[in-house]
């Protein structure tokens, strides 16, 4: 509860949180803090310098794309995205998946930034953003780069995301068919057990199952229901046991929830 | 801004100006109860879960022990202590009152506060809506009923 | 969202006198006005000039020899105060006395570990400084050196030869056994039609988790060597009888004080030893130390609801459903250290055949040791295993036979006519009715168009199931059941204390003995005593809180074991009847007539024949305290009155383990409706009913809140709630992320009934209530086994069935099957 000594900086750039970020290797990017505090707080991680994002409003906002996709600054809230017009009307699965984390007031501060960076394997937005195909736009002192969702995520609480560089925004490509969701958490609406992400396209369906290994896994079918399902089967992942599920559980659940997210995108679920 | 240890803050609670040295490390939580001595705010957890810490922070409804006080400056916070003004309750801690929507009285400013949130944002809500407003909030004591009853009567005038 | 429903026909027992006035009403609560504006004074609120902050270091290992501490590096830094070891504490402090028989009292228990931590979490060393955060930082520094040994969280290993023994001195892991047997078991084996086995029944470990952890602040008096202790500890009878042997001082000395408390559900009983050391370092460091528990601190060490599994277990049944009796073993985890215990292996005979009729029953009880958690008397405190093994076993039993759970029920309840009813074991069930009880329940849940619902949610793919859960709030103990577990204890009986007295300008002022922690009891006793003195509850003002200097207390006063509306509010009337009779005598030597002519009204005392001779409150108030001269010289009137209400208790009969061993008997039946999802194991309880009767319900909205909280804490308990252990005694869900407790999405539609069976023993009828006795456990685990029917026939045989339980019996019915077998007799 009792946090260890800290350094603190409020950024005034982008260009400037990169610097600060650079120049202490034990600096860490303070979003929402709904994940690092907690973490200072049981003291499992004691950064030396904080590099608060909160004042960047070049990281903040929702635009649609000229190609007709949607792109989010890094720092919006998940409030700012439940209650935007343009992820309503653009990706509205987005909006309503982001409405179910945790409760009003974490959701007043956390980013989506943060829930990507932190990749606790719990998370709901890895494996939708992953689904979806976005791209991370990532700042660094050698200028800016573009990773895919699918290669961002490397390891738990571990991304794509330098010590010294900052994920400035993610883009969405248009919608093509439809998106779903589904997750079996412990209690209504609290951490998910085992989640699943389906994009619809063209008869294909692109997955991403959560809470079964470090990062989102990827599975690709066509997309009827029980096909999914099948390819989550024979997938390659080891889920871990722990308190809320064993490992048998678990992968039951990826197959189950797989079918029923493409359900709902195709509109059946 | 060069990192810092300690700053001096400035904050507006409840409509009163304060003005503190704070370590960078100082939740806002433990600025407010122990250096404002506004005690009103609870601690009930150490994982942000339960809300009992619950604030207004500019507007929003926020959980005080995942902020630092540090990143306050400037701020504008409403805490239970400033719901009640010349001695007159709020609507809604009249209306918790009149259903027992409290019993040890320990989440009461955290549900409060989220509750004023909601009713300044929402006025007319459903049930579902009071009770997707109050889930950040953790109750031991009601098992929630009656405060979603007196929610419920706030916001229809009836407290 | 929730609906009240009183039935309209007369439902009273016996006839009660129409009383005018407060009793029976939902009068506004005293605390709400300083609660809503966040004005009460909770522990950590308070400070103190000075104060150093407290941070425990503890164990990280569930079980390991403590060959060194050095607390050298912590002392170098600046802001800290000084620290506390488990070689001062075996130095300056004597073990806790310990409630068990030998060899099991051979336990040594200290506030700090000493040579050997038992339990993850257990405290070794306690570092004081002049902040929070600087006793954090400085209890990083203090270097233990463990050894670890083997560790034991297995209740059913802890007696194996090759076991992990916990506590040296005793020898063994067994804190205290016995066996209980009433009736004649064997022939009513021989008489049964049928038996039923069941192997094995698991109540898990869970607790209430009060939102406020428990904390204290103690202040040491050098030059009388009085402690002031504040804190939330809600049985301050209980801990000075630990702690002032300890401290080798006197009861006195120990003065407990409370103000407001944030929940406490029997959490709160046993933190004697944080305040021990905050006692030591208090007179050591010679200024006041302040402790506040964090969450995680809370989940991992203060304390557990008791773990107890049922094996072996046989019931003999007639061909017409009447169950005759049951046999098994139960085993009960107390953890690391009894404390409290091993009062938990007798308190559950205060309901022995649950409300059930059956004669013959014989239980071998044994409780032993583990590396987890110590348990303390959390809410239902042993009644609610028990309760929840006798329902389970109604519901198997019915399910294997397969019987009507309603008819089962029904026909094995004990009938209202036969009220008061002596159990098996002595004990005395004063007023009920259970079958109405159960019809209400029924009627509330829409038992009518179960099917039809039933049908409807296979339609979606959904298994739809009803279950009912009934239990007992047994209230007001008699402390001389724990002469049955240890025949050389001198406790027996039971006690409460209430002071009043009306002051100089005319203020009634009660002072109460309890410790509520939420429960109204400002409230409620100025309801009792303004119907008793003619003025209003808001004529009376009510102390905040408890404190021992206040001279309004007793051996057992404190708040727990559901017993206010008896023993607190016994106390409260005995004391306002005293003052009412001064009061009287008092007008009457004033006024010059006899006292039996005064009547208390209106806030006055008058004539009851001529209303203008009266003398309100204030006068007499001014004539006792300042203005006393010319009264009669055998006037014995102080205006200041004590009362100590005392159940009529009997010291139990040791050899038969027999006798009345708690006075009232509240009752709750719930019904609950689960919809399972087949796929994933997951569910969600669509409908839910609770009737409650705890007799003559002094305040009815402040008996609905208790019923909605034991409800709540109940479904929690059933549904995700367990503290879970791996097999290195690392504790899995030590805090609210990983312990998942109802949050306001995760409550059923709620209807409540209510009906009033009055009490023949207590003044007004009432019952002490709020335990609950854990029906929504009972009830959800019936439900969870109806849904399963269709879907493999599993038997529900955990308390506890978070999604993936559910889903594992899904997918292997017989290993729940396996553990349930029918002999078929004739």
């Amino acid at each position: 509860m009792l946090l260890r000594q800290v350094e603190y900086a409020r950024a005034e750039s982008v260009a400037d949180a990169v610097r600060l970020l650079g120049e202490n290797s034990n600096a860490r990017p303070l979003a929402g803090g709904q994940t690092l505090v907690n973490v200072m707080k049981a003291r499992a991680a004691s950064p030396d310098v904080l590099v608060d994002l909160n004042g960047l409003d070049e990281l903040k906002g929702i635009r649609t794309t000229p190609a007709g996709g949607l792109e989010l600054g890094s720092m919006v809230t998940y409030t700012e995205m439940v209650e935007s017009e343009d992820v309503g009307d653009f990706r509205p699965r987005l909006a309503e998946v982001t409405s179910t984390i945790a409760d009003v007031q974490v959701r007043n501060r956390g980013t989506l930034g943060g829930n990507l960076c932190s990749n606790d394997p719990t998370n709901h937005l890895p494996p939708l953003m992953v689904a979806m195909g976005a791209e991370m736009t990532i700042a660094g002192s050698s200028g800016e780069r573009t990773v895919p969702a699918e290669d961002f995520f490397l390891g738990v609480y571990l991304t794509a995301v330098e010590p010294d560089e900052l994920l400035t925004k993610v883009t969405l490509p248009p919608p093509g068919g439809g998106d779903g969701f589904a997750a079996v958490t412990i209690g209504r609406e609290g951490t998910c057990i085992v989640n699943a992400a389906a994009v619809v396209h063209d008869g294909e369906a692109r997955l991403a199952i959560g809470c079964v290994s470090a990062v989102p896994v990827v599975v690709r079918a066509s997309s009827e229901p029980e096909a999914a399902a099948a390819a989550v089967t024979t997938a390659d992942f080891d889920p871990p046991t722990d308190v809320h599920a064993s490992a048998g559980y678990r992968r039951r659940l990826a197959e189950v929830l797989a079918r029923r997210a493409v359900q709902q995108a195709i509109g059946v679920g | 801004m060069d990192p810092v240890t300690g700053k001096t803050i400035a904050v507006n609670v409840n409509g009163d100006q304060y003005e503190r040295e704070v370590e960078a490390r100082q939740l806002l939580v433990h600025f407010l109860r122990d250096d404002l001595e506004l005690t009103g705010t609870h601690i009930g957890c150490d994982t942000g879960n339960c809300g009992a810490c619950t604030v207004i922070y500019d507007g929003t409804a926020i959980k005080s022990c995942m902020l630092l006080a540090i990143q306050a400056d400037g701020a504008r916070i409403d805490t239970v202590e400033g719901l009640a003004s010349d001695g007159e309750l709020h609507p809604l801690q009249r209306a918790f009152s009149e259903t027992h929507a409290l019993q040890c009285g320990y989440c009461t400013p955290g549900m409060l506060m989220s509750a004023k949130h909601l009713l300044d944002n929402n006025p007319e809500p459903t049930q579902h809506e009071v009770r997707r407003a109050l889930q950040g909030n953790i109750c031991r004591c009601t098992g929630y009923w009656n405060i979603v009853e007196a929610v419920l009567a706030a916001s229809k005038g009836e407290a | 969202m929730t609906e009240t429903v009183t039935p309209t026909e007369a439902l009273v027992v016996e006839e009660t006198e129409t009383r005018p006035g407060f009793i029976g009403q939902s009068v506004p609560r005293k605390e709400d006005r300083r609660l809503v504006q966040g004005e009460g004074i909770f522990i950590d609120d308070m400070k103190r000039h000075g104060m150093g902050f407290v941070h425990f270091v503890r164990s990280p290992y569930a079980h390991a020899r403590i060959v060194s501490v050095d607390v050298s590096k912590a002392l170098e830094l600046d802001g800290v105060y000084g620290t506390l070891t488990g070689d001062e504490v075996a130095i300056q402090t004597d073990p806790y006395f310990e409630l068990t028989v030998p060899p099991g009292n051979e336990i040594k228990d200290y506030c700090l570990a000493v040579g050997k931590a038992h339990y993850m979490g257990e405290p070794v060393a306690a570092v004081v400084a002049a902040t929070r955060d600087l006793a954090r930082d400085a209890a990083e520094l203090v270097e233990v050196e463990y050894e670890p040994l083997p560790v034991l969280v297995d209740p059913e290993r802890a007696q194996d030869a090759d076991a992990p023994v916990i506590h040296e001195d005793p020898g063994s892991n067994v804190v205290w056994s016995g066996l209980f047997s009433w009736g004649e078991i064997e022939s009513a084996m021989a008489e049964a039609d049928h038996v039923v086995r069941i192997q094995r029944l698991h109540f898990d470990r869970f607790s209430s988790t009060p939102l406020e952890c428990s904390g204290g602040l103690v202040e040491f008096d050098r030059p009388t060597g009085q402690w002031h202790i504040y804190s939330n500890n809600q049985f301050p009878g209980f801990a000075a009888i630990m702690m002032a042997p300890a401290l080798r001082t006197g009861i006195d000395k120990l003065r407990f004080i409370s103000h407001d408390i944030g929940g406490a559900f029997g959490n709160k009983i046993c933190t004697h030893p944080q305040l021990t050391a905050c006692c030591l370092l208090a007179r050591k460091l010679k200024r006041p130390v302040q402790w506040t528990e964090w969450r995680t601190e809370q989940h991992m060490t203060n304390t557990h609801g008791n773990e107890r599994v049922f094996l072996d277990v046989e019931v003999p049944v007639k061909a017409d459903g009447t169950m005759l009796g049951f046999r098994c073993r139960a085993i009960d985890d107390c953890g690391a250290y009894p404390r409290y215990e091993p009062l938990g292996c007798i308190i559950w005979s205060q309901v022995t055949p649950g409300m059930y009729r059956w004669r013959h029953i014989e239980i071998d009880f044994t409780q032993i040791c583990t590396n987890k958690s110590p348990v303390g008397p959390n809410r239902g405190y042993s009644r609610m295993q028990h309760l929840w093994f006798t329902e389970r076993v109604i519901d198997i039993v019915a399910h294997e036979l397969d019987l009507d759970p309603v008819e089962v029920r029904k026909r094995n309840y004990i009938r209202s006519d036969e009220m008061p009813y002596e159990t098996p074991n002595g004990c005395v069930y004063d007023s009920g009715d259970y079958s109405k009880m159960l019809d209400m329940a029924l009627e509330l849940i829409g038992y009518g168009v179960l099917e039809e619902r039933r049908a409807e949610a296979a339609e979606r793919g959904k298994l739809l199931g009803l279950g009912i859960g009934s239990t007992l709030d047994s209230g007001t103990n008699n402390f001389g059941q724990s002469q049955l577990l240890n025949p050389e204890l001198q406790f027996s009986g039971n006690n409460e204390v209430a002071t009043i007295k009306l002051d100089l300008l005319g203020e009634v002022v009660i002072t109460l003995g309890t410790v509520p922690q939420g429960q109204g009891h400002e409230t409620v006793a100025s309801q009792v005593a303004a119907e008793i003195l003619g003025c209003t509850p808001d004529d009376i003002h009510v102390r905040v809180g408890h404190d021992t200097y206040w001279n309004s207390h007793s051996g057992f006063s404190g708040t727990y074991a559901s017993q206010f509306a008896v023993t607190g509010l016994g106390a409260v009337k005995g004391a306002a009847e005293k003052l009412a009779e001064e009061m009287r005598r008092l007008a009457a030597a004033v006024l010059g007539c006899p006292a039996d002519d005064i009547e208390l009204a209106g806030g006055m005392a008058r004539m009851r024949d001529n209303r203008e001779a009266a003398l309100p409150f204030m006068a007499l108030g001014a004539i006792i305290n300042v203005n006393n001269a010319g009264l009669p010289e055998d006037l014995d009137v102080t205006l200041n009155a004590r009362y100590v209400y005392r159940p009529p208790f009997q010291v139990p009969d040791k050899e038969r383990k027999f006798g009345n061993l708690t006075l009232t008997y509240a009752s709750q039946i719930h019904a609950c409706l689960v919809e399972v999802d087949p796929e994933t194991g997951a569910y969600e309880i669509v409908n839910y009913a609770a009737v409650d009767d705890c007799g003559k319900r002094i305040h009815p909205q402040i008996v609905e809140g208790q019923v909605h909280g034991a409800t709540a804490q109940a479904i929690g308990a059933a549904t995700h709630e367990t503290f879970a252990y791996d097999e290195d005694g690392n504790l899995l869900t030590p805090n609210f992320y990983d312990y998942h407790v109802p949050h306001a999405l995760d409550m059923p539609p709620l209807h409540a009934g209510y009906l009033e069976s009055p009490s023949p023993f207590t003044a007004y009828g009432a019952k002490g209530m709020g335990e609950g006795g854990g029906a929504g456990i009972h009830a959800v685990c019936a439900a969870l086994q109806d849904a399963m029917r269709a879907a493999g026939n599993q038997i529900v045989h955990d308390s506890c069935n978070p999604p993936w339980r559910v889903w594992e019996m899904l997918q292997d019915p017989e290993s729940t099957r396996r553990l349930v077998s029918v002999e078929e007799r004739r």
